[in-house]
């Protein structure tokens, strides 16, 4: 009460809730995670335009709002969020309320259920805590502009947890909260990842149909989802696309049952995987649920005639990626797929070297596109879910 | 038309080792103190396996991990697989290829989630692969599992008489290590300790070696529990150890270290030598207890449990058999360390560290030592435990780094802490170690203004003091046990005990 009429607390919990700003920094697992954050907030009665994220990850972001506040020497991917940080809390014409940074322990995953865990990386999940400290350790910039720093660690892969987990941390920030309203919200959230999730991959069978109709090839991304970051991932796909590859993403790829029936049915009538979500033949240790991804989507691209070529991402210093270098590599040419990998992706853009390199996988893909499709669809039954 | 599957590739499964192979196939392993290797030894031979640590880890064995495995692994894991496969070449020279994947396995903690660590069969079998040792057996087991039953073949079986008997040989040692690196800094006669403690791990191997079978299931959890079989067998340690004379009125700044699990623990090249550097370096360090990892993996999973109380039906039981079991495992460390009259360091409560690290690290950040560090960090500030702190990280260890990057933010707070963050790559000594003394000579610093202060408190000289020392020799055995009296040094709480034990 005191600090509401004198005003002597934070703008966050003194405001209605459609008059709050929050701002979360476009990083790491939100990537894959924001129409969950946006769904959610909007049913707690937040205006969507009011959720602000941070920009595209740049050099001169960095420079002009995260200079001085780093504090690890790590990966950029998480290097970068001091800048994120600095731009939503120096950097708004319209101040943010409430700087929103979820620590994300476990992600969503459609391999649940077929896998050890589904954990983010060590790292990515305490990439909140490192970045805050660049904030506090000479005087507290949150408290300086009035923002509320919100940091909860939320286990996306274990639902029934969320709604504690983000109403404890919510509920002295957002007025009048209940653990009701939070449920619904969480529940709001999760069905419009899942709405996303499923238009996402309805795309990718639609590519693909287009791909089968015209036998045409396509390229497969196998990134973590942050590399969709223009500043993280360089836009390395969208050189490819502009050669006139169609690019789908591991995470987006179909999971039809006549799709996964054609390509892994043979798998589990043998026995060797017990699903088509089932890496443990080629991944047992299948903690990082991105990493997961990853070596599903080697597999699946392994064996999808139209995805003539792969291409890895991976940042500098990413200690997830690199044991799997050799097995992802081994799994997709072992089809005759071709293979590139872009490895040690840092803050600046290599980009003569990236030209010379697109140029090169398009040579390859024109060169060998059709009569891989070829190979890969006669080591294939019949009928193909994409032309009937 | 059959499909042609296009699954060339698949992961690395070990043959079986079989249990009538036992007594020709030697069990490797490796990752501890040479303590703790030697007495699990003689717990393997316990069993009724033949067993053998790996030789301690060498700089040799870093560069090949690297050349073998991959460049951009955290360093243990250059270490651990260079290790390993430097033995196997060595023995590949001595005895054949063939011979080699017949007459060893090795066996190895994984399967510790979050961190890659857990994902590092893939670097143990590039290596294996590398050595034209495909089919060598490599076994990991759970590091949070007391009964995984019998792996791959049943050659080995992880049941309770190991996995009980693996945690006592650790916290024995673990004691042990404790009350050694409170001596060795103040021993009169050089080399002493180090006899001492020789001659002590080869009577605990003897005991571990002779230990009486008591069945595979609950019944060995309850004996180890209530027998005094280990307890007799840590104060014969004691009493060895009476025979060192020490001389504890000295300025020794406490240095205690924390850092990654493999790197903290073992004392040799992996951690740029740090333990005998600082002992030469004037200070007594203060180790890094395995059996604290053991107390964290309990919180862990209790944390986990707790998350699910009021949403899973049977959760608040589970949850109190968890708190039961954590509550027996400090019981059973403080009775092993009282039978050392409660020299060796106490285990930090799990609850203090959670809280302690809770403003700058959340308790469910998973991977590596999780808020650990930052925890301990404090405590050992916070409670007087040390002068300084030598965190450890390993090159490229994804969890370290994030807690070095948090403790910025303890810094902010603590101004006053001194705290030696060191990235260890296993080549790299000058510069960890030249970092390492700037922080150090701080901290000796602060260590002589505190011993002077209990001088000019207690109202005594230093020759007095010495005085008054030489005249009670019990307080100049390693075995005397000074009372704490608010002052971190053992010198500066010495000279407060002589002072009070003069005024009685």
């Amino acid at each position: 009460m005191w600090r509401t009429w004198f005003g002597t607390g934070h703008s966050g919990s003194a405001r209605p809730r459609s008059e709050l700003r929050v701002g979360i920094p476009r990083t790491l697992n939100v990537w894959s995670t924001h129409q969950f954050w946006v769904a959610f907030f909007a049913a707690l009665g937040l205006q969507p335009s009011r959720i602000v994220f941070s920009s595209n990850t740049s050099e001169e972001q960095g420079r002009n709002f995260g200079r001085g506040r780093g504090t690890v020497d790590c990966c950029y991917p998480v290097k970068c969020m001091s800048g994120h940080y600095g731009e939503l809390v120096f950097g708004q014409k319209r101040k943010v309320d409430i700087l929103f940074s979820p620590m994300i322990r476990s992600l969503p995953s459609l391999l649940s259920g077929h896998v050890v865990d589904l954990l983010s990386c060590p790292r990515v999940m305490a990439g909140p805590e490192s970045t805050k400290a660049g904030f506090i350790r000479e005087k507290d910039a949150f408290a300086e502009q009035s923002i509320r720093y919100v940091a909860p660690l939320v286990c996306l892969a274990e639902p029934v947890l969320v709604p504690r987990q983000l109403h404890e941390s919510l509920a002295d920030v957002i007025p009048g909260l209940t653990y009701r309203e939070t449920r619904a919200a969480v529940d709001a959230g999760f069905a419009a990842l899942e709405d996303f999730s499923n238009a996402a991959r309805a795309q990718s069978r639609d590519i693909l149909r287009q791909c089968a109709r015209k036998n045409d090839p396509c390229i497969l991304v196998l990134a973590r989802p942050y590399h969709m970051d223009p500043g993280i991932g360089h836009e390395i796909e969208v050189d490819l696309q502009a050669c006139g590859y169609p690019v789908l993403w591991t995470q987006y790829l179909p999971t039809d049952a006549d799709v996964m029936d054609w390509l892994f049915g043979e798998d589990i009538r043998s026995g060797d995987i017990s699903s088509p979500f089932d890496i443990s033949d080629v991944w047992p240790s299948s903690y990082s649920s991105n990493t997961n991804e990853i070596i599903w989507g080697a597999k699946v691209g392994s064996r999808i005639p139209w995805v003539t070529c792969v291409i890895r991402l991976a940042s500098y210093e990413c200690g997830m990626d690199q044991p799997t270098f050799s097995p992802v590599q081994k799994i997709v040419e072992s089809s005759g797929t071709l293979f590139f990998s872009f490895q040690d992706l840092d803050c600046t853009k290599p980009a003569g070297a990236l030209k010379i390199r697109v140029e090169t996988i398009r040579h390859y893909v024109g060169q060998h596109g059709k009569r891989i499709i070829t190979r890969k669809l006669a080591g294939l039954g019949k009928p193909c879910p994409f032309t009937v | 038309m059959s499909q042609v599957r296009p699954i060339g590739y698949k992961a690395y499964s070990p043959r079986p080792f079989l249990k009538k192979d036992r007594e020709k196939v030697e069990i490797l392993f490796g990752g501890l103190s040479w303590r703790a290797e030697n007495v699990l030894q003689a717990l393997f031979e316990n069993l009724g396996y033949l067993a053998r640590p790996l030789p301690p880890p060498t700089r040799e064995d870093l560069m090949l991990g690297r050349e073998l495995a991959d460049i951009g692994q955290c360093c243990p894991t250059s270490f651990t697989a260079g290790n390993l496969a430097n033995f196997l070449r060595t023995e590949t020279d001595r005895i054949g290829p063939d011979a080699v994947v017949e007459n060893y396995v090795y066996l190895t903690a994984g399967a510790c989630g979050a961190c890659r660590f857990g994902q590092y069969r893939q670097s143990y079998e590039l290596a294996l692969r590398g050595l034209g040792l495909d089919s060598f057996r490599m076994f990991l087991l759970a590091q949070d599992e007391l009964d995984q039953g019998e792996i791959a073949g049943g050659g080995i079986e992880m049941n309770m008489p190991l996995t009980i008997g693996a945690l006592w040989a650790v916290l024995c040692t673990d004691v042990l290590q404790s009350l050694e690196y409170q001596t060795r800094p103040y021993e009169v006669t050089k080399g002493q300790t180090d006899k001492v403690v020789r001659e002590s791990v080869d009577f605990l191997c003897d005991k571990f070696r002779k230990r009486p079978y008591r069945g595979k299931k609950l019944g060995v959890l309850v004996w180890h529990l209530t027998t005094n079989y280990f307890v007799d067998a840590l104060r014969e340690v004691f009493d060895r150890f009476k025979a060192i004379e020490v001389d504890r009125l000295q300025a020794k700044p406490v240095v205690k270290i924390t850092g990654e699990f493999y790197i903290q623990t073992v004392e040799g090249a992996p951690s740029y030598d740090i333990h005998a550097w600082l002992e030469n370096e004037g200070s007594e360090v203060y180790p890094a207890a395995v059996a604290t990892w053991f107390d964290y993996l309990f919180r862990i999973r209790a944390q986990a449990i707790a998350e699910y109380v009021g949403i899973k039906p049977r959760a608040r039981i589970e949850l109190a058999r968890i708190k039961g079991l954590h509550y027996l495992y400090g019981w059973a460390y403080n009775r092993l360390r009282a039978a050392l009259r409660n020299i060796p360091h106490e285990m930090p409560s799990q609850s203090e560290l959670r809280r302690l690290a809770a403003p700058y690290y959340h308790h469910r950040l998973q991977g590596g030592e999780g808020d650990m560090l930052i925890g301990k960090a404090l405590w050992a500030h916070l409670r007087n435990k040390a002068h300084m702190i030598c965190e450890l990280s390993p090159y490229g260890c994804l969890p370290n780094t994030m807690s070095v990057g948090a403790m910025a933010g303890v810094l902010g707070d603590h101004p006053d802490l001194l705290y030696a963050p060191l990235e260890v790559k296993g080549d790299a000594e000058v510069h960890a170690l030249s970092r390492c003394q700037m922080v150090l000579t701080e901290a000796k610093k602060r260590a002589k203004s505190e011993f002077e202060a209990a001088l000019e408190q207690s109202g005594l000289t230093l020759e007095m003091a010495r005085e008054r020392l030489d005249a009670m020799p019990e307080m100049k055995k390693a075995t005397y046990h000074v009372p704490g009296h608010g002052w971190v040094g053992i010198g500066a709480n010495l000279v407060t005990e002589l002072a009070r034990e003069s005024g009685r």
